[in-house]
């Protein structure tokens, strides 16, 4: 017990040295910080006031009013940030794996997939979260959220359920690497996909789509299935505000394959070089 | 003197039209990509248009159209003029890039239009065959609406290659660009109709839209395609681009000047 105890305060303080390292870097290059803390808030935010014109001009999507559609839209962008700051290396993996950088991780005394994730912790991923607060705020006054406790709890419960799932996405994504070699950049290509999945209701897409979203990637938890849940929006498999739950044991789920699929992709590591 | 300078940058153009054609993974990549933008685009629609005949004087059919036209534009109007200043000048290349004895930007134009043939066959025909498949072939409203809307699709290629690299220029003094691509990519992106057309937008922001260039670059020739137009809207909108096109290439030009005179007082 006492050892368990005194591991997991060791990862506390090397998570807390590196987040201040992260700080550090950030604040090195004031021009760069600058530069996202204007581009990321404008993406989401003009992306959101073009939803609301279309919105505007046709009363709903599916249902959805432009207030309940600014709660989801807040929700995906909030959970998209989250995972920006923790989990940002799995879009980058290739290049991990082909310049051999896991051979200095693998050389540590801790474990691998909190190195790799947690060494570099993307403090610019705050910026996408401001767009994302304001966002989800807008959403809440449209459709006057209760602000209890248990609604708190529960947004809380969805966010970091929503941030594994997202997470345990992307190192799946990032561990085909292990196997291809190749360096390709999921990034831009995740971001699409979720960003067009999760900001929009699910039920406009054919029946097909959702099922695969809903059971075989479970990008359908992330943002949607939660939100509908928590708004009591009708839809096929939701219906209570405790569904919110699922999202966070889908996460957990979809985290424990990722972290599965990666240790065993580090068994095929072969670091670079001839 | 003169024809040597075609024949070189002949040269660049097919050298990076040659390299286009290697990376096989990156191009599955981006066509499942500009795929998934397009039928995303396509169930908004629908969904959005449900029963509703007419819309802003637009049909559900015409709306799809709008999509997969715009997908197609979009991969057109690809380039990467800022990029190459921007690590050029990062890395310090530029002031040998500027002693060569072709111009720096003709090597550019000439690599990204490189680029553009490649993706052409790449990008522009799968993503066609999908939205067909999927939306309908996307046909235009009449025949001269096509060519109509094909002059404004050339000007608005230069108008975007030109603010591509007028943007790039901002490289000489501002070193760090990623951030400030990413905005400019995004403006472009939301507010030139490309996605959501500006016909919905509230009418102060259109009326503020249709003076920015960035309405040239998709929605005037969107619209011209789907026949939303009349002949007054037309030539007033070419009219708007052909001055947009003047005034960047004028931009350009000085700019150009400028940033030579740079390089050559700093030594890179």
């Amino acid at each position: 017990m006492m050892r368990l105890l005194k591991q997991i305060w060791y990862y506390l303080d090397v998570s807390i040295t590196c987040l201040r390292v992260a700080i550090l870097q950030m604040m090195e290059y004031p021009s760069s910080m600058i530069g996202w803390l204007l581009s990321n808030p404008i993406q989401f935010l003009v992306g959101f006031a073009t939803i609301q014109f279309v919105v505007s001009e046709f009363g709903s999507i599916n249902g959805w009013d432009y207030g309940q559609l600014a709660f989801l839209y807040g929700l995906s962008v909030i959970s998209h940030a989250l995972s920006m700051i923790f989990f940002i290396q799995g879009w980058f993996m290739g290049w991990v794996v082909v310049e051999g950088e896991f051979d200095r991780l693998l050389t540590r005394p801790l474990s691998v997939i909190y190195q790799f994730f947690f060494m570099n912790v993307n403090i610019m991923g705050f910026t996408d979260l401001i767009p994302g607060v304001i966002v989800f705020a807008y959403g809440c006054c449209k459709i006057s959220f209760h602000w209890t406790l248990s609604n708190a709890m529960l947004l809380l419960v969805l966010l970091i359920g929503a941030t594994l799932i997202r997470g345990g996405i992307y190192i799946l994504l990032g561990t085909t690497t292990f196997w291809t070699k190749s360096t390709t950049d999921f990034g831009p290509f995740t971001q699409e996909i979720f960003d067009k999945t999760t900001m929009y209701p699910l039920s406009m897409y054919p029946e097909s789509m959702q099922f695969v979203l809903t059971y075989l990637i479970p990008i359908g938890w992330v943002s949607y299935y939660p939100a509908a849940a928590m708004m009591g929006v009708e839809n096929s498999i939701v219906h209570s505000p405790g569904a919110v739950w699922l999202t966070l044991l889908v996460g957990i789920i979809t985290m424990l394959v990722a972290a599965g699929v990666f240790h065993i992709g580090l068994k095929q590591y072969e670091s670079a070089g001839n | 003197m003169k024809k040597t300078n075609i024949q070189a940058y002949i040269q660049v153009y097919r050298t990076r039209l040659i390299r286009s054609f290697h990376y096989k993974f990156e191009v599955y990549g981006n066509v499942l990509m500009q795929a998934i933008i397009m039928l995303a685009g396509t169930f908004f629609w629908r969904a959005l248009f449900g029963s509703a005949t007419k819309v802003q004087g637009v049909t559900v059919d015409m709306m799809l159209t709008y999509t997969v036209v715009s997908s197609m534009i979009s991969i057109l109007l690809t380039t990467n003029v800022e990029r190459r200043i921007t690590q050029s000048v990062m890395k310090g290349t530029i002031a040998i890039d500027m002693m060569r004895p072709i111009n720096i930007f003709g090597t550019f134009l000439a690599e990204d239009l490189a680029g553009v043939t490649g993706l052409i066959f790449q990008n522009l025909i799968p993503v066609f065959v999908i939205g067909s498949l999927v939306a309908g072939l996307p046909k235009p409203a009449s025949l001269a609406s096509f060519w109509w809307f094909l002059l404004s699709l050339f000007m608005g290629f230069w108008i975007n290659w030109l603010l591509a690299a007028v943007f790039g220029m901002i490289a000489f003094w501002a070193i760090d660009m990623d951030a400030l691509i990413q905005v400019k990519k995004h403006l472009i992106r939301l507010l030139s109709g490309s996605i959501i057309p500006l016909w919905f937008f509230p009418d102060w922001l259109r009326s503020v839209l249709e003076y920015l260039p960035f309405a040239y670059l998709y929605q005037l020739p969107l619209n011209i395609y789907i026949g939303k137009y009349t002949t007054e809207t037309l030539v007033k909108g070419l009219e708007v681009q052909l001055l947009w096109f003047v005034l960047l290439a004028v931009l350009f030009l000085f700019l150009q000047k400028r940033v030579t005179g740079k390089v050559m007082v700093q030594g890179g």
